[in-house]
């Protein structure tokens, strides 16, 4: 089984809900026809309606949505392992890094998710959702932007909301010049960078201007190269919506495993 | 003049349980003995949510004391309208007010951003902490927490050297397991009834206070190998002659 990581810098349906090009390339990854996916707001702690969007964009697309809240772990009916080893793709939403780590690891679901990884379920996320999975990543989770370290699950690092968020860049650029962070890459929002095992193979893009940047340390200086991605044909917006009926198929049947 | 450190520890009630009834968050705003006290909510067990945050700045409105809030998931959006750095906003505060929800993710998060330090030092400063539920499990050194299912034991901040279970009269499946864990070797400790609060002045028990007539704090603890539960009166805040003294 391929590992697969899809970061992205930006996008997706907490960001970007009108375009959901990243995310249904996110379930195209999978094996599974209808893949399970599991939603991680931790890095935003669990809101609402983080939770509501990701209901709004999944449940009637071809896939067999869950979210799980660590701030609601009471509501489990299945050990959090079992949870995480049966999904296809684990989305990580954005926000807090630094809270996002602290929380996995108190819950040890930073130890699953690389179990999960090893066993080819895709790992997908956004900002801190996408560096999380890197060795080292620019975190706002203190307010001002600072180099933080990551799982290290893929080498190098991320930066994200390039454009978005311009105070993030310089850091980065800073920190892999003086050898705090490993190189990496530099993300707009609206691109995703896809890893098969620890090497990119592809570079998709929701927005057609979107860039990323891959940064590497030259004496003491950074070289910049740009990576363009591949736009993602606006197809998804000609997206069909399940028939109601199978939606209350599904509802009945799944019901219960959807409820965690 | 030095101000002594004070807790009260709610098993339950105040704006996010008891609605209407606002009796014992009278309570901590009058303990702090100022006029217009500063206050700073702490939502960090329910994930920072919002409609919680609304609601403390709804029950502690302007008029009677100095609000804010420290949000731990936002801090690049000021954490709250608060500056950059949280230690010294709530080491200026009269009253620090925590919410409920998962004690575990509560701990966690504070730990991650070096806030059990912050709080620690604002209790020896005389800034009175207080809280319900998960608000007020992680004053202590131990506790019993059924949040994540089936109740079990965790390590709190420690500033109050017992043990302590909330929702005492509400969840007979927590209470059980907390006689369970003390009469096994958990420190003794202090329960409390929903509505009822515990008000400790340094790490005495000073008195306990309840929002109604019924709710009581207990003394859990082991003497000659037998669990001993003695209940504790509460001062019923909400009968008339207590009315007329806080007038």
């Amino acid at each position: 089984m391929p590992r697969t990581i899809v970061a992205m810098g930006g996008g997706g349906f907490t960001m970007e809900p009108d375009t959901p090009a990243l995310d249904d390339f996110v379930l195209t990854l999978a094996e599974r026809r209808e893949p399970r996916i599991l939603f991680l707001p931790t890095a935003s702690g669990d809101p609402r309606e983080q939770i509501a969007r990701f209901h709004a964009t999944f449940d009637d697309r071809p896939c067999e949505p869950s979210v799980l809240s660590v701030f609601r772990l009471t509501d489990l009916r299945r050990p959090l392992r079992e949870i995480v080893l049966s999904q296809d793709i684990v989305y990580v939403g954005g926000g807090s890094m630094r809270n996002l780590l602290a929380l996995w690891r108190l819950h040890q679901l930073d130890a699953m998710l690389v179990e999960a990884w090893a066993r080819g379920i895709v790992l997908a996320g956004l900002s801190a959702g996408a560096m999380c999975w890197f060795e080292g990543g620019v975190t706002t989770s203190f307010g001002p932007p600072e180099p933080t370290t990551g799982l290290g699950l893929l080498p190098g690092s991320l930066s994200v909301h390039a454009d978005g968020e311009p105070a993030r860049r310089p850091v980065f650029l800073r920190a892999v010049a003086d050898g705090t962070l490993p190189a990496g890459y530099l993300v707009n929002d609206g691109v995703g960078l896809v890893f098969r095992d620890t090497a990119l193979r592809q570079a998709v893009s929701s927005r057609p201007q979107a860039r990323a940047l891959r940064v590497e340390r030259v004496d003491g200086g950074v070289v910049e190269t740009p990576v363009l991605p591949q736009y993602l044909p606006c197809a998804a917006r000609e997206h069909r919506p399940t028939p109601f009926d199978i939606l209350e198929f599904r509802r009945a049947h799944l019901g219960a495993s959807r409820r965690e | 003049m030095a101000r002594p450190p004070q807790i009260v520890a709610f098993g339950g009630g105040g704006f996010s349980m008891e609605s209407g009834n606002p009796l014992l968050d009278d309570y901590v705003l009058a303990v702090t003995g100022v006029e217009r006290p500063r206050v700073c909510f702490v939502p960090t067990a329910s994930g920072d949510a919002d409609h919680y945050v609304v609601r403390f700045y709804r029950a502690f409105a302007p008029g009677r004391c100095d609000p804010s809030h420290l949000s731990l998931f936002r801090r690049d959006r000021g954490g709250g309208g608060l500056g950059a750095d949280p230690a010294e906003h709530l080491l200026a505060q009269d009253l620090i007010y925590v919410g409920g929800g998962s004690v575990v993710s509560l701990l966690g998060t504070w730990r991650a951003h070096g806030l059990h330090e912050v709080l620690a030092e604002a209790w020896r400063r005389g800034v009175v902490l207080c809280g319900l539920s998960a608000g007020s499990l992680c004053w202590f050194a131990e506790a019993v927490t059924a949040f994540h299912g089936p109740p079990r034991r965790i390590d709190g901040l420690g500033l109050l050297p017992y043990s302590n279970c909330v929702h005492y009269d509400g969840d007979p499946a927590r209470r059980d397991e907390y006689r369970h864990f003390v009469t096994g070797g958990m420190r003794g400790g202090f329960a409390a009834d929903d509505a009822a609060a515990l008000h400790f002045v340094g790490t005495d028990l000073h008195r306990v206070v309840a929002s109604r007539p019924g709710p009581r704090g207990w003394r859990v603890g082991v003497h000659a190998g037998e669990l001993v539960e003695e209940p504790l009166d509460a001062l019923d805040l909400a009968a008339p002659a207590v009315a007329l003294a806080a007038a």
